[in-house]
């Protein structure tokens, strides 16, 4: 199954949460994503996701100066992140019991 | 050689970035900013850590674009073109804004104002909360003089401040919400930024056009600074002593000088190092500060000497001097 097809809907959510757990800066957020399993995810997808969780007022920014290379933007989940973040995480919850019962189910029968 | 290298990861990321670029030409300048601001630090992000150029490790620029676009919600490139509203953005008026901001976010300096830009937008929240209720207020006085009026800091609205400082609270907080909201959802939300933006914008003009008229019609709110009131002057510039002469060019001493009410007329003592007078005392230790010419002594920079100042030339009228 293609996994890729499947990160586009709970990209949102597994951005949230990987920035509403430590704040970070773009590619960073990329490497702890692929880090915490999401091996396919897409650096323009992560990228495109913290534009508009930012233009959509779930994120804030701050620039950091680095000794190396560019200055770096960091982003960190304000109010209305973490609730968008909590009303996601339910609906993930629901979803995914959801499935795995269908799941179970199916394995019942085959078994 | 590490220049050189570094140089080339730059070529690279600014290559590849404005191949992005090229894929969201269709978008605003405002909007294609917000979301492409950061693309060339996170380019350079991905070029600095080792591996193969970019376009292996991203794919081809255009496919990046593709799933920037899907990512951040945007339409397929092409399909937003002939939308509702398109032939605003071919006007003259709108191109030559989008020149404008295009150059702005080429020079590194209106990239950081650019980019500081989106951090102000809270702010503007409130203060547009802040007009409306002022544009409002000017709204009502218009049809009745009684009611409302421009007062400040807090707005009248149907003649009452109390009034005013709640419908300030209300709008303010209104504002804040639509504007967090407007930044994802459309419609009546989007209308309702508009509206406040378009209030707060009038409410501007309307401030400036009456504080035009308060300088036309009212010059004596008008301060002016007019350096330090004591001292004497003639044509705004100070003057430190008096030479008197009599008709026939003789330099007078010990002239004393009043004003047209007997008050002592008192040179502007300077505060300067190389000019300095001789103070006088009567004899009850009172000072006389209205003898001219003072004696004043000058500093000698060269040599540490002080001597008399030199008394001016003045040739006085052919005589005699008379009404005409």
């Amino acid at each position: 199954m293609d996994t890729t097809q499947l990160l586009k809907g709970v990209l949102d959510l597994a951005v949230l949460a990987v920035v509403s757990e430590r704040d970070g800066y773009g590619y960073d957020v990329v490497r702890r994503l692929r880090a915490a399993g999401l091996d396919d995810v897409g650096d323009a997808s992560v990228y495109g996701t913290l534009r508009r969780l930012y233009s959509g007022g779930h994120l804030t920014s701050y620039v950091v100066p680095s000794e190396e290379g560019p200055h770096r933007k960091y982003y960190a989940v304000n109010d209305a992140g973490r609730a968008l973040l909590a009303a996601s995480t339910g609906t993930w919850r629901s979803f995914t019991d959801a499935m795995d019962k269908l799941l179970s189910n199916e394995e019942g029968e085959a078994a | 050689m590490n220049d050189t290298i570094e140089g080339a990861a730059e070529n690279q990321v600014a290559r590849y970035a404005s191949a992005v670029r090229a894929a969201f030409a269709d978008l605003p300048g405002p909007e294609r900013e917000l979301l492409l601001e950061d693309l060339e630090d996170h380019l350079a992000e991905v070029a600095a850590e080792a591996g193969g150029p970019l376009s292996e490790r991203l794919g081809r620029p255009e496919a990046y674009a593709a799933e920037l676009r899907a990512s951040a919600g945007l339409p397929a490139s092409g399909a937003r073109r002939r939308r509702t509203g398109s032939w605003l953005r071919e006007t003259w008026g709108a191109q030559q804004g989008r020149h404008l901001w295009q150059a702005a976010s080429a020079h590194p300096a209106g990239r950081a104002v650019i980019e500081f830009l989106p951090e102000l937008r809270p702010a503007w929240w409130v203060v547009r909360g802040y007009l409306a209720v002022q544009a409002a207020s000017v709204a009502i006085s218009l049809l009745d003089a009684n009611l409302g009026g421009l007062s400040f800091p807090v707005p009248q609205l149907l003649g009452s401040r109390g009034l005013g400082l709640l419908a300030v609270a209300a709008v303010v907080t209104g504002s804040v919400v639509l504007g967090r909201r407007g930044t994802t959802r459309r419609g009546l939300v989007a209308l309702g930024n508009v509206g406040l933006s378009v209030f707060a914008v009038a409410m501007l003009l309307e401030l400036g056009a009456s504080e035009a008229y308060d300088d036309q019609y009212h010059p004596e709110f008008v301060t002016t600074y007019s350096g330090p009131v004591s001292g004497l002057r003639a044509d705004g510039r100070e003057i430190s002593n008096i030479f008197p002469f009599d008709a026939d060019g003789k330099p007078l001493a010990d002239v004393y000088l009043t004003d047209q009410e007997g008050r002592p007329v008192v040179a502007t003592h300077y505060d300067n190092e190389f000019l300095e007078p001789r103070q006088l005392v009567d004899r009850n230790s009172d000072e006389v500060a209205n003898r001219y010419p003072q004696e004043q002594r000058q500093l000698d920079p060269a040599t540490g000497q002080r001597y008399p100042g030199p008394t001016p030339e003045f040739r006085p009228p052919p005589g005699p001097v008379r009404s005409p």
